[in-house]
């Protein structure tokens, strides 16, 4: 083994910023190892470490010299690698140059008798000096970026300006140069505690120097420094911090060397809805509230620093004084907000688009109330629950042009409910209006109540409609207006229980928008609303973990309502379950009756002409139609099912003892007529043939 | 009442303090320190010493004091945080130095900051302009978890590509007063204290200010004659143009941007008018970028249309 050096890499920059950084971290662990394999260099494994202003490259057992090389490539036959006169035609002169080499020194061998032109490909060993100042400058332009820019006069381009580069193989500095910046044996440590910069005497110091600098110079590394300080605080106050995802990710890089520290704020504020509160803290200052033993958020929460930890009384002073403003413009919002009823701030709707072609939000509102108002018929509400869907229809979007809302914009709905409530609406209708979003992500509940699920119901049929109407639907990756979240959650409302017809309910969703003048194309566009529901269904039954057959039997009958759709497939999966062989014999039998069976013939056999186990099956199949019906009629899908399993006895002992394919035309012809009979009873239930192909 | 750093208040430097020691500071590293651009702006950007002097190779650098005026933001002088007039800091360097982190930090230890006792953090925020045609990347630049400062480098201004890139630093000075007084309303920032000891708050100058132009803003000014004035402004804008005068053209830009903050203030645009006067304005913006380009820059490049994102 040649000798071998570490390799130490590290890009110092202006902050990056959190997520972006995260993804070129990732992004550095496949590049780096990829970049160094491209030129053939011998390295042991690479660790990538970043820090807001850095990202570093860690390479162990990196040779000095790559081994010289010799590799030989057989081509194309003699024959047809040169012409008759001996020249080398167009077959050799590109396979020689594919390998980066002149025809005329390809050479002629035979093997296994048959004469052949080959290549020699010679890669001299190389000194790493000569090969890593290209190899490092190419990762530092490999790094892809959601956003980069340029600085001074440079014409790169980077996420943030590069200010230095820090580039060592054991104790010599590997020259690399990036936007007039070269590379030194020095870093340099957090811009305030340590800022250097220092000389890093080897590749294997750079990580401790830039550690005794004050940097933690891992996301995993800062992550653990930030949860045990959550901890100990959680611990000193009594209470439990909430650390959502993102905002955990942000904090953990925009800091070097994270402290946790704990401020408080007036208890006064705890009078304004807890909601604002929080998005305050999270979205706006990046701090995670802490909540009481009883769960209710307390006025204590948790700063992440990056300042001197001896500075802490200072920093929480500072951020003690910032949320304090804060909540004082919250409180002034709410405050101000409650000077009118809520009703009042409908009329302001039509200050908000919606969608340009689609109107105001205003114009959503009047469309959403009439639907609401259809789907409490199809629903059967009663009286009341018919009165507080309109009244919450009216003001479900009223919030948005409230000042709490226009400042802290993720509690939509949430601050509608807060006013309608001190404005004497009911509570079911304050309810409504808060939960009438849901489910706003995969997983989430939906609305508790059936008023706030016809709204809810109402508003994404309304926007989904809309959308589709105008050519807006979703295509590929883009779902600008989330309409397929918009689906899922109608189709998870419509599961937890309203029973509505959804396709009468794009019918009117879409009636309404062409009474208000909208001029569209209204069967093919209701037709790429039902495919997209359906669409939607199937995916959502695969991820459920259902057999892609099960769905696809099931869709093959047409059913455009997907709660039907799903009933229908979790039972047909779960009588497969029980009887598996049953339902695979069936499927089996199913399949071949379909084979032979010819719909012209249609269903009109002559009793007469039977053996015994024709007639068995024709009673049986004649009993089964009947029993399926009724089962069908009264929503009985396993019913059906059950009874269909019942078939597995008569048509196996059918296909065991007659030949279909008799000679005797009239036999024949009077046999294809039962299978048809047979294969009709199934035609409502499920395609059993989509469950026999795939076995 | 005693800073939290143990530094008695009485050495808080004053508003106008915190001012001169940024106009010397920034003198100190070559810039023009210009006076407030005498026309309403919504933004020390929007003053032409920004958005137009960022154009074109020559090398500049310039810091002013710029009056903002926001007319939504209005309270009436009820809230502590809130104003529909205030003031901003604004520095522009081309080509941005190598250093410009550095001397920015620099810049608030010339207003009595030690940062290395606080937590300053350059918290990613990019910005854009539709109006302008123009973006760039940056921070919101965070002293304890305050914003006092935007942090940008331009790439992109009127459509053009900014080449060399600036960068441009807008510091909110009431914020970063309050923060320095350790005061919490901005109507008790000491903007003033003479020798013998008389002393003016910022209310003192401008409580009755806010007032009065809050009342104006919502429920006074005359939109018919706002309206109008837009208009007017719009076409006096392309005459100008057409003389062949980027800069008396942009005042006008100027001017349609307040006109349409005054009446949207008062709550007479409607969501989808509101939309058709942006593009009003952008469309005037970009045209007097473009004169720039071509009479004072003296070169006309095509305008990147991909809006370089």
């Amino acid at each position: 083994m040649a000798d071998t050096r570490t390799l130490a890499f590290e890009i110092g920059t202006e902050e990056i910023p959190a997520f972006d950084l995260k993804a070129a971290t990732a992004q550095l662990a496949e590049l780096v190892p990829a970049a160094l394999d491209a030129k053939r260099i011998p390295h042991g494994p690479a660790r990538i470490y970043s820090s807001p202003r850095r990202l570093i490259a860690i390479v162990s057992d990196v040779a000095l010299v790559t081994e010289r090389t010799v590799e030989e490539f057989r081509g194309p036959k003699a024959q047809i690698a040169f012409d008759e006169a001996g020249e080398p035609t167009k077959a050799a002169i590109g396979f020689a140059r594919g390998k980066g080499l002149d025809a005329s020194a390809l050479e002629r061998r035979e093997e296994a008798g048959i004469e052949y032109v080959f290549a020699t490909v010679e890669t001299p060993e190389a000194e790493m000096a000569s090969l890593l100042p290209e190899v490092l400058a190419g990762i530092i332009e490999s790094i892809s970026w959601p956003k980069s820019m340029r600085w001074g006069r440079m014409r790169q381009l980077f996420s943030r300006p590069v200010r230095w580069i820090c580039a060592l193989l054991g104790d010599e500095v590997v020259p690399v140069r990036f936007a007039n910046v070269e590379s030194a044996a020095q870093t340099r440590g957090h811009r305030f505690l340590s800022p250097g910069p220092h000389e890093v005497p080897s590749a294997d110091a750079l990580l401790d120097v830039v550690r005794a600098a004050h940097v933690v110079p891992s996301e995993a590394e800062r992550e653990q420094v930030i949860r045990d300080g959550v901890a100990a605080a959680e611990e000193r106050t009594g209470c439990t911090a909430e650390l959502p995802q993102k905002t955990l990710t942000e904090v953990i890089n925009l800091s070097e060397y994270p402290t946790v520290m704990v401020g408080a704020f007036d208890e006064g504020f705890l009078a304004v809805p807890e909601e604002i509160i929080v998005d305050a803290m999270l979205m706006h200052q990046r701090y995670f509230p802490l909540y009481d033993a009883a769960g209710k958020l307390s006025n204590s929460f948790i700063v992440v620093s990056n300042g001197d930890p001896a500075c802490e009384a200072t920093i929480i002073d500072g951020n003690e004084r910032v949320v304090a403003a804060r909540l004082y413009d919250a409180k002034f919002f709410y405050e101000e907000d409650l000077k009118k009823p809520l009703e009042a701030y409908v009329e302001h709707l039509d200050e908000v688009v919606f969608q340009e072609q689609l109107g105001t939000m205003r114009q959503k509102t009047e469309r959403v109330a009439q639907l609401a108002d259809r789907l409490a018929l199809d629903a059967a509400l009663d009286a009341a629950e018919q009165q507080d869907v309109a009244r919450a229809a009216l003001l479900a979007k009223a919030d948005l042009v409230t000042n709490a809302v226009v400042e802290f914009t993720s509690v939509q709905g949430i601050m509608g409910s807060y006013y309608a409530r001190e404005a004497g609406e009911s509570e079911r209708v304050a309810r409504a209006i808060a939960e009438h979003y849901m489910p706003r992500f995969s997983g989430d509940d939906v609305p508790a109540d059936t008023v706030g699920r016809v709204v809810a119901l109402a508003d994404k049929l309304d926007t989904i409609c809309g959308l589709f109407a105008v050519d807006q639907a979703p295509t590929g990756s883009s779902d600008p207006f989330a309409l397929r979240r918009a689906a899922l959650g109608v189709i998870a409302i419509m599961q937890a229980g309203v029973g509505i017809s959804l396709a009468a309910a794009i019918r009117d969703a879409l009636r309404i928008y062409q009474e208000a003048g909208l001029s569209f194309d209204e069967a093919q566009v209701r037709g790429a609303i039902e495919d997209f529901f359906l669409t939607r269904t199937k995916v959502l039954l695969r991820d459920a973990g259902n057999a892609a057959d099960a769905v696809d039997a099931v869709m093959a009958c047409g059913i455009v309502e997907p709660i039907e759709v799903i009933e229908r497939v979790r039972a047909l999966e779960a009588a497969r379950r029980e009887e598996p062989e049953a339902f695979e014999d069936l499927a089996i039998a199913y399949a071949r009756a379909n084979n032979l069976s010819d719909a012209a013939l249609g269903t009109g056999y002559d009793a007469a002409l039977f053996s015994a186990s024709e007639e068995a099956l024709a009673h049986a199949v004649t009993e089964a139609q009947t029993a399926v019906d009724v089962a069908l009629d009264g929503g009985d899908y396993a019913g059906a099912l059950a009874k269909l399993a019942q078939l597995r006895a008569p048509i196996d002992d059918f296909f065991d003892k007659t030949m279909v394919m008799d000679e005797d035309v009239a036999l024949r012809e009077n046999r294809m007529r039962l299978l048809n009979r047979f294969t009709h009873v199934f035609s409502r239930v499920a395609d059993f043939s989509c469950m026999a192909k795939s076995k | 009442m005693d800073d939290a750093t143990g530094a008695p208040m009485t050495e808080a430097p004053t508003f106008q303090d915190v001012i001169m020691n940024l106009q010397r500071y920034w003198a100190d590293q070559g810039c023009v320190v210009l006076q407030p651009y005498d026309n309403e702006v919504g933004a020390g950007t929007n003053a032409p010493a920004t958005t137009l002097r960022a154009l074109g190779p020559q090398t500049w650098r310039t810091a002013y004091v710029q009056g903002c005026r926001r007319p939504t933001d209005g309270r009436y002088g009820e809230n502590p945080n809130r104003l529909q007039f205030y003031y901003q800091f604004q520095v522009l360097i081309k080509p941005s130095p190598d250093d410009i982190q550095e001397l920015y930090l620099g810049s608030l230890e010339a207003i009595g900051i030690d940062v290395s006792a606080h937590d300053v953090r350059f918290v990613e925020d990019d910005w854009e302009s539709p109006t302008l045609g123009a973006w760039g990347l940056g921070w919101e630049v965070w002293i304890d978890g305050m914003e006092v400062t935007q942090f940008t480098y331009f790439q992109q201004v009127g459509g053009f590509e900014c080449d060399p890139v600036p960068a441009e630093i807008a510091y909110g000075l009431e914020r970063l007063t309050m923060f320095v007084q350790g005061v919490d309303s901005v109507y008790d920032i000491v903007w003033s204290k003479g020798a013998d000891g008389v002393t003016f708050t910022y209310g003192d100058v401008y409580l009755e200010n806010e007032r009065e132009y809050s009342t104006y803003n919502f429920e006074v000014a005359d939109t018919e004659f706002l309206f109008k004035e837009f208009a007017d402004r719009e076409a006096e804008c392309m005459r100008t143009l057409e003389a062949g005068l980027p800069l008396p053209a942009y005042d006008s830009v100027l001017k349609c941007c307040h006109t349409f903050n005054l009446l949207d203030a008062r709550g007479v645009i409607s969501a989808t008018e509101r939309m058709a006067y942006i593009l009003r304005v952008r469309t005037l913006a970009k045209a007097c970028c473009e004169s720039y380009m071509e009479h004072v820059v003296g070169q006309l490049p095509a305008a990147d249309a991909k809006g370089g994102e």
